[in-house]
């Protein structure tokens, strides 16, 4: 297959993870191989409890695994210490949440600013960084809000926006639709396409299948392990 | 991440719990202001009494007297041979590190001294005249020359002279005394009918600079002539050579070698040796407790308001443990993350510092005025004149607020320290998830 040709962004080999819930021990990811290339969108699907956002959050360097190994662009992320593993989160990876994760207290400019703060870019570099991803995701009017003073659809722009401001190849979306209406969540899933054009590798995580519409590979977990994968033409 | 962007992420924080920030800093700034009034007042007591303590002798001066003083302290036959004859003044004289010596004998009897109509209330007292320098007597006026036709007056000894029948308003410029004849009418009894008086006159040759204490008020007479005067007065004339002086001053140039020479007078002379600079020490020492025990008091405020800070920032991290998620998801270290929460509580420390320290030295000032107040009335009542050598009961030494400041800044530091670790150790997959 095309696919194997090239070089794969993201490998992940017999990568397990297991969880202890009282007496029983949880096997969210059970011995799991996936190779990920570069410029791809990802469509992770399954049903709940099927490990598919224990896979992301591992790949994000949030969760370690019990078992196995993620290589990112070269680089053996599961054996990171806590800081590289760090710097590996702000510059590699962007995260997108179901439920945006946004600070309050903080106008929709802000909060894109505010990755930027630990990454040590100066303030005039992050406020013209900032504003131009807002631009980008059709919030340019909107810059001065808080979150509470957004619709749902506009806060998770904010929440992309913010993903891409340390430049990441890859981005991750956990259900990123998730606490949308059908409408704004397509306005999300063109986001992400045009995002994937411009050539970030995307994963998401979802239920939603819409999604797979968007993306152009689609992988079914069950049981920690994978059950389909189809991919689209690139 | 930057300093200044530490310093600015940590005041937004701050502003958006501002209640429980200001809540929080109360408990800081009251630690705080009580560590500046204890030790204020503590202060404030110190040199007031300290203060007092230099008026009973210059600090280079030790007050010698005969053994047989121990006597009266309890000591029984202790010291009978430590007699202050002339012949042992010399001795005395040559010790290491003594200046000078010389007798100190004061006026007996009953007497008036009189200036014109005013009468006066200062003591008469015998030195060597060859002492005057060395005893650190300096004249601001007239000469420093003491012999048998000329006396030197202490400061404020003009200001003791009264009209017994009029009240000398204060306002009243005391008499200037350079030049003139001071009389001292002295009586003697035999027997209920048998009465003298006889009538000497002292021309002042020298008004002294002030300098605290009791010669200021003092008339410093040629030894000779005090020692026949009381001769006079009691009609026998004291043997020094077996009876000995019933005082001696010791001069001592080097402060350092005071406390020796005055355990050695008591231990090895068996005399009786009073220094002031001895006691300034003891008192100093003590007082340095003092402040140590006090400020232990205020600091136990102010680790009580650190609790209330580690406090204030665990429920604070509990509340933002989304977004302690977050920041780790955008990629701040672990670090950083302890830096932004420490950063907090030292800001609620320093800030709730620099507010007990305007708070404190208020306080301070508020009760020194009150105090002040009660001391000035009670003087005036009883009548005293002129400065009791307390200005301030409360006082701030300069190292006071910076070290309260810096202190309250450690506690605000140490307090986050337990909050931050909790931060730092917080899962960010569970905690992006925490509701």
């Amino acid at each position: 297959m095309a696919k194997q040709k090239q070089a794969s962004l993201i490998t992940v080999r017999d990568l397990r993870r297991t969880f202890k819930l009282g007496n029983t021990l949880v096997r969210a990811v059970d011995g799991l191989d996936l190779d990920v290339i570069d410029g791809e969108f990802l469509c992770l699907m399954g049903p709940s409890g099927s490990g598919k956002t224990t896979l992301l959050n591992m790949i994000g360097g949030l969760d370690r695994p019990t078992d196995g190994q993620i290589r990112v662009n070269g680089q053996t992320i599961t054996t990171l210490d806590e800081n590289a593993l760090a710097v590996y989160r702000r510059q590699q990876v962007g995260f997108v949440f179901q439920s945006f994760n946004l600070i309050a207290t903080m106008t929709a400019l802000d909060n894109v600013k505010f990755p930027m703060i630990f990454a040590g870019i100066s303030e005039a570099e992050r406020d013209e960084r900032a504003r131009d991803l807002l631009e980008q995701v059709g919030l340019g009017h909107r810059l001065h809000h808080k979150p509470t003073e957004l619709s749902g659809g506009e806060q998770q722009r904010v929440s992309l926006a913010r993903s891409m401001v340390n430049r990441p190849r890859i981005l991750l979306g956990d259900e990123p639709t998730g606490n949308l209406d059908s409408r704004t969540g397509i306005e999300i899933l063109e986001i992400f396409q045009r995002l994937n054009n411009q050539g970030h590798t995307i994963i998401v995580v979802t239920h939603d299948p819409r999604v797979s519409n968007y993306a152009t590979r689609t992988v079914h977990m069950l049981d920690g392990q994978i059950v389909a994968d189809n991919a689209a033409p690139i | 991440m930057k300093a200044r962007d530490l310093l600015k992420l940590v005041w937004a924080n701050l502003n958006r719990m501002r209640g429980r920030v200001v809540m929080t800093g109360m408990g800081v700034l009251i630690g705080t202001a009580a560590i500046i009034v204890l030790i204020a007042l503590a202060t404030g007591v110190q040199q007031s009494i300290t203060g007092d303590l230099s008026a009973y002798g210059a600090l280079n001066q030790i007050l010698v007297f005969p053994g047989a003083y121990f006597q009266a302290f309890g000591g029984g036959s202790i010291g009978e041979d430590a007699v202050l004859t002339p012949q042992k003044l010399i001795e005395l004289g040559r010790i290491d590190g003594v200046v000078a010596v010389t007798p100190y004998e004061q006026l007996y009897g009953e007497k008036t001294l009189r200036y014109n109509r005013l009468v006066g209330s200062s003591s008469l007292v015998g030195i060597d005249p060859r002492a005057v320098r060395d005893m650190g007597l300096e004249v601001e006026q007239g000469s420093d020359r003491l012999n048998r036709e000329t006396v030197l007056i202490g400061a404020r000894v003009a200001e003791n002279f009264a009209d017994p029948r009029r009240r000398r308003a204060s306002s009243e410029d005391p008499p200037n005394l350079l030049g003139q004849t001071l009389t001292v009418e002295m009586r003697r009894t035999f027997s209920e009918e048998d009465r003298e008086v006889r009538t000497i006159r002292l021309l002042v040759g020298g008004v002294l600079k002030e300098r605290g204490g009791q010669d200021d008020s003092s008339i410093f007479l040629a030894l000779d002539t005090l020692e026949d005067l009381n001769a006079w007065s009691s009609g026998q004339r004291i043997d020094r050579r077996t009876e000995g002086y019933s005082q001696a001053i010791l001069i001592v140039n080097d402060p350092k070698r005071m406390r020796q020479i005055e355990t050695s007078l008591m231990i090895d002379e068996g005399f009786l040796a009073y220094s002031a600079r001895t006691s300034l020490d003891m008192l100093n020492t003590i007082f340095a407790v003092l402040q140590a025990v006090v400020g232990g008091i205020g600091a136990i405020a102010l680790i009580v308001a650190a609790i209330g800070i580690a406090n204030t920032m665990v429920m604070s991290i509990l509340e933002r443990t989304r977004e302690i998620g977050l920041m780790k998801a955008v990629g701040a270290t672990n670090r950083d993350v302890m830096s932004v929460f420490i950063g907090e509580a030292g800001a609620i420390g320093i800030l709730g510092g620099i507010g007990g320290v305007v708070f404190g030295i208020g306080a301070a000032k508020v009760i020194d005025m009150v105090a002040m107040a009660y001391v000035n009335a009670d003087l005036a009542r009883s009548g005293a004149t002129g400065g009791s050598g307390i200005d301030s009961i409360a006082v701030i030494p300069l190292w006071l607020p910076l070290f309260a400041v810096a202190f309250a800044l450690v506690i605000g530091l140490a307090s986050g320290i337990y909050p931050a670790l909790r931060a730092v150790q917080l899962n960010p997959v569970t905690a992006l998830k925490y509701e």
